[in-house]
């Protein structure tokens, strides 16, 4: 059992590199959902990605992991090397995601401790039934285009196709000769090929299968390494790459001329293998004039597989440039670490901290004592400070990070929900790449699903629908991402059929939502729309899979408020909805106003906080049952007096004393009533120790500049 | 029968710590708290601290006093003659707070004053004596007696001190035995 060795780590590691190749592979596909067929690269990368996780999850003995992904490895084997013409292309995409849906599955049970359990058998089966699909479909074009290999296996690689070479390309032949004590001469050699990739612009070797059979290492060792490379690099820093290890007797390096390399391997005997089987006929239509036809006739064996991850050398299209030998490079992608996130907090603690003791040593009252000479330290205390501002902002960046992978998971939603509703739906992203706190993140993932899932299912019409109105009849989702103020602004915006107002208010009268005696008309659109965010409004009148059962609008509300964040929704009849998402860049810093009541320090976040009024004793309005209210300019507004309501001392009874603190929550105004204003000041949110039980109307605690503690409230938990 | 069961456990509770083989074993941490000197198991005190300013929580129990700013860390303080349902008294200069860790809850304790870090062997440990109702209260944070030379120290099971939600039962249960008398 696998148990018997210590896999912890390695589960680790198994399920972080398996989810970000997941990830990756994700994006891949859906980028390319719309084209006609996934071009070279992509089907190298989904085939090598596939093979990867079924060598990992082979190791770690998943082998409902390992057989799915083999079948997709196969697929993608077939597509690489025959390149059938006619693959319905969504339907792949379909393919792979459930795949991919089968293994993140997997994993997630794997993640909780769970064996893996799921049974791949179906999916194995659908892919198994959409290979025989578009082999025999690319059989019969075959007959009349041209005969595709039977064999899959099959690949008349010798045959070299030359790439647009640029003018600088030198060519050379690399033998290189192993000390016939050399084990695993192979390996050896596929070391060697892997240093030559990286200069290579087109590299050929001999024998080829060194990575898969290990009989090559005798081959290698007999009759030596043959290298074809097609490269920029002068010999002596090919020669370098190669290096002379232990094991490497002699390498030797010629450069030669593009025929020559065209050739192939003309190191004459018969014993090289040069793939003929298939078809004499289709080599000749892909060879170029150059290659020697003499060394058509030789006959070889035909090739065993070729090893995983190789390279492969394209028969098809000549003369269109191709990356062949050299994996195309992903860009610049930057190195990465992952930290655990409690190291972080740790660190940002610790940052904290030396913040506090900075400002207690530069304002320490041993430095008021008259007639110092404070100069040089005045210098460093600034130079100081700035690394210390510095250091903050670097360890709150680090905790940022791109919406990239979210965005991706609604594109997947589109994909998904649009092909079972059979809409034609184009989904836009824009600013994906807004970087926001790590733990927002979490938070807006399933609020954005939901808004995504109702703009394509009830947002977006029927193509029929579209077509009444004189639409285009693709339906186009916009979801955006910006930072505004100190905000991140999130919408998903369709071009869809909208609200209907008259619908919502009349459901909204049905459900006695109307303040009695306001006419209709005198709602606005926002407050009308706002309606659909109450728990069991919903307008569709077809409960549907994805959304209508007037749960939903409200469950996302609450989300982004439990995050300080807000929904705006903006519709026009006929043209479209937005959904808009403001939210804090991060909830580990608010913006806070800092008060006092009693002795105790309190904060409560700018946003909700509309207005500061000191009021006379003659605005307020006493009810017998001890309760408040103030009168501000006509409007009467309950009062909590936050002494009171939490039973300090000594707090101040007099409302001209104090400071009253117009409150908007929840679209509820309330007053607060404290002793005084501190000042505005920006905080970084800590939870109450979970030893304390919660209390109503506080969210958490904070630090202040003199290292005292202040109470952050809620200020939904005083509405309640 | 439940308290008796409840006993069974304590000594079996501290009979497993001392089988481990550490250290730190069988040495107590001892603080006055009232007239009584009390003992932690020193594994689980992190530092002793001098008293600092403490922010009040409201609406929470009455020793559980607020929090406090440990380095960036904010931790609650709980004030143990509160706990122990003894006299509140003033804090001075000589007051001190106690952080502990238990089950990787940080917790200041307020003490009167620190006492010493002694020794004491198993076998000077006696379970608690049971008599009279008015001992019961103490008794649920006390898993035993330590000798120490002349004096003795109530030695306390800080989990117990921190969380009374299964005490609660047996407050309740005890609670009933008098309405019932």
């Amino acid at each position: 059992m696998a148990e018997e060795f210590n896999t912890e780590g390695m589960l680790d590691m198994y399920l972080f590199e398996n989810e970000q190749l997941l990830e990756q592979l994700q994006e891949m596909v859906l980028e390319q959902k719309d084209s006609d067929c996934f071009d070279e690269d992509s089907i190298n990368e989904i085939f090598r990605t596939m093979h990867t996780i079924k060598g990992s999850s082979g190791i770690m003995m998943f082998d409902n992991i390992t057989a799915i992904s083999h079948k997709l490895e196969d697929v993608f084997f077939y597509l690489r090397e025959s390149h059938p013409d006619n693959v319905p292309h969504l339907e792949l995409v379909e393919h792979v995601l459930t795949v991919e849906d089968f293994i993140s599955g997997e994993m997630d049970k794997i993640r909780n401790g769970d064996s893996p359990d799921g049974e791949p058998a179906e999916i194995i089966a659908e892919l198994d039934k959409f290979l025989d699909k578009i082999k025999s479909g690319s059989a019969k074009e075959g007959e009349q285009e041209e005969p595709i290999p039977q064999n899959v296996h099959v690949e008349p690689k010798h045959f070299y196709i030359a790439p647009v070479a640029s003018s600088a390309s030198r060519f050379y032949k690399i033998y290189i000769t192993f000390f016939p004590d050399t084990e695993m001469a192979n390996v050896h050699a596929y070391k060697t090929v892997y240093a030559l990739k990286e200069v290579a612009e087109d590299l050929l070797y001999s024998p080829e299968d060194i990575i898969s059979d290990p009989d090559s290492a005798q081959v290698i060792i007999k009759d030596g390494f043959r290298i074809l490379l097609q490269s920029q690099s002068n010999e002596e820093e090919i020669r370098n790459l190669i290096g002379v290890g232990y094991d490497i007797e002699a390498v030797d390096v010629y450069e030669c001329k593009a025929e020559e390399f065209l050739q192939g391997f003309d190191f004459g005997e018969h014993e090289l293998k040069i793939d003929l089987e298939s078809s004499v006929e289709d080599i000749e239509a892909k060879v170029k004039a150059a290659i020697d036809e003499s060394k058509a006739e030789e006959k070889a064996p035909e090739k065993p597989k070729m090893a995983p991850g190789d390279f492969v050398i394209k028969s098809k299209e000549p003369g269109k440039k191709k990356q062949l030998a050299k994996d195309k490079p992903k860009g610049e992608k930057a190195s990465f670490i992952s930290v655990n996130v409690s190291k972080m907090d740790q660190l940002m603690d610790l940052i904290g901290e030396l913040v506090i003791s900075e400002s207690v040593v530069l304002q320490n009252p041993d430095l008021k004592v008259p007639g110092l000479n404070l100069t040089n330290f005045n210098k460093a205390a600034a130079q100081m400070s700035k690394i210390s501002t510095d250091l903050q902002n670097v360890i709150m960046s680090m905790r940022m990070v791109p919406l990239t992978n979210i965005f991706q998971k609604m594109n997947r939603i589109v994909f998904d929900v649009s092909r079972k509703l059979g809409k034609d739906i184009d989904f836009e992203m824009i600013g994906e790449h807004t970087e926001v706190d790590k733990n927002i993140i979490e938070h807006i993932s399933d609020p954005l699903m939901h808004l995504v899932r109702n703009a394509v299912d009830h947002g977006i019409e029927t193509k029929e629908e579209r077509e009444e109105s004189g639409k285009p009849d693709k339906g186009k989702i916009t979801l955006s991402a910006r930072t505004e103020a100190g905000k991140v602004w999130i919408s998903v915006a369709d071009n869809g059929k909208g609200l209907d107002r008259e619908k919502i208010l009349a459901k909204a009268k049905k459900q006695e939502l109307l303040t009695e005696g306001k006419p209709e008309s005198a709602y606005s659109d926002k407050e009308v729309f706002q309606f659909i965010t109450l728990p069991g409004f919903s307008t569709n009148e077809q409960v549907t899979e994805y959304s209508g059962r007037g749960v939903g609008m409200d469950v996302v509300v609450q989300n982004i408020q439990s995050i300080g964040g807000v929904l705006d929704i903006e519709s026009k009849t006929g043209f479209g909805t937005t959904m808009s998402l403001k939210i804090p860049l991060t909830l580990a810093i608010i913006d806070g106003i800092v008060m006092e009541t009693g002795n105790s320090s309190f904060v409560m976040e700018t946003g909700v906080i509309k207005q500061f009024f000191s009021v006379k004793e003659n605005m307020m309005i006493h009810e017998p049952n001890g309760e408040e209210y103030v009168m501000i300019r006509g409007d009467c507004y309950p009062v909590i007096r936050l002494g009171k309501w939490y039973g300090l001392e000594d707090y101040r009874t007099s409302v001209e004393e104090g400071m009253m603190l117009i409150l908007e929550v929840e679209n509820r105004t309330i007053c607060l009533f404290v002793d005084k204003l501190i000042g505005k000041q920006e905080i970084v949110v800590k939870p109450i120790p979970s030893y304390i039980k919660k209390v109503k109307g506080l969210s958490g605690c904070t630090q202040l500049g003199d290292g005292s503690i202040a109470l952050i409230l809620d200020p939904g938990g005083l509405v309640e | 029968m439940e308290e008796t069961k409840e006993l069974r456990r304590q000594t079996q509770d501290s009979r497993d710590v001392s089988d481990e083989r550490d250290p730190q074993k069988g040495k107590y941490m001892t603080f006055k708290s009232g007239n009584e000197y009390f003992g932690l198991q020193i594994q689980y005190v992190n530092e002793i601290i001098g008293f600092q300013a403490i922010t009040a929580i409201p609406e929470t129990e009455d020793y559980i006093k607020g929090l406090i700013n440990l380095r960036g860390k904010i931790i609650p303080v709980i004030d143990v003659r509160l706990r122990f349902r003894q006299e509140p008294f003033e804090y001075n200069d000589r007051t001190c707070i106690i952080v502990i860790n238990v089950k990787s809850t940080v917790v200041g304790l307020i003490v009167e004053k620190i006492a010493e870090v002694v020794e004491i062997k198993e076998e000077n440990i006696l379970p608690p004596p049971s008599i009279g109702r008015a001992d019961k209260v103490q008794n649920k944070y006390v898993y035993g007696i330590g000798k120490v030379g002349d004096s003795v120290k109530l030695l306390l099971d800080p989990d117990k001190l921190l969380n009374d939600s299964d005490m609660s039962v047996i407050e309740q249960a005890n609670d009933m035995v008098i309405e019932e008398e």
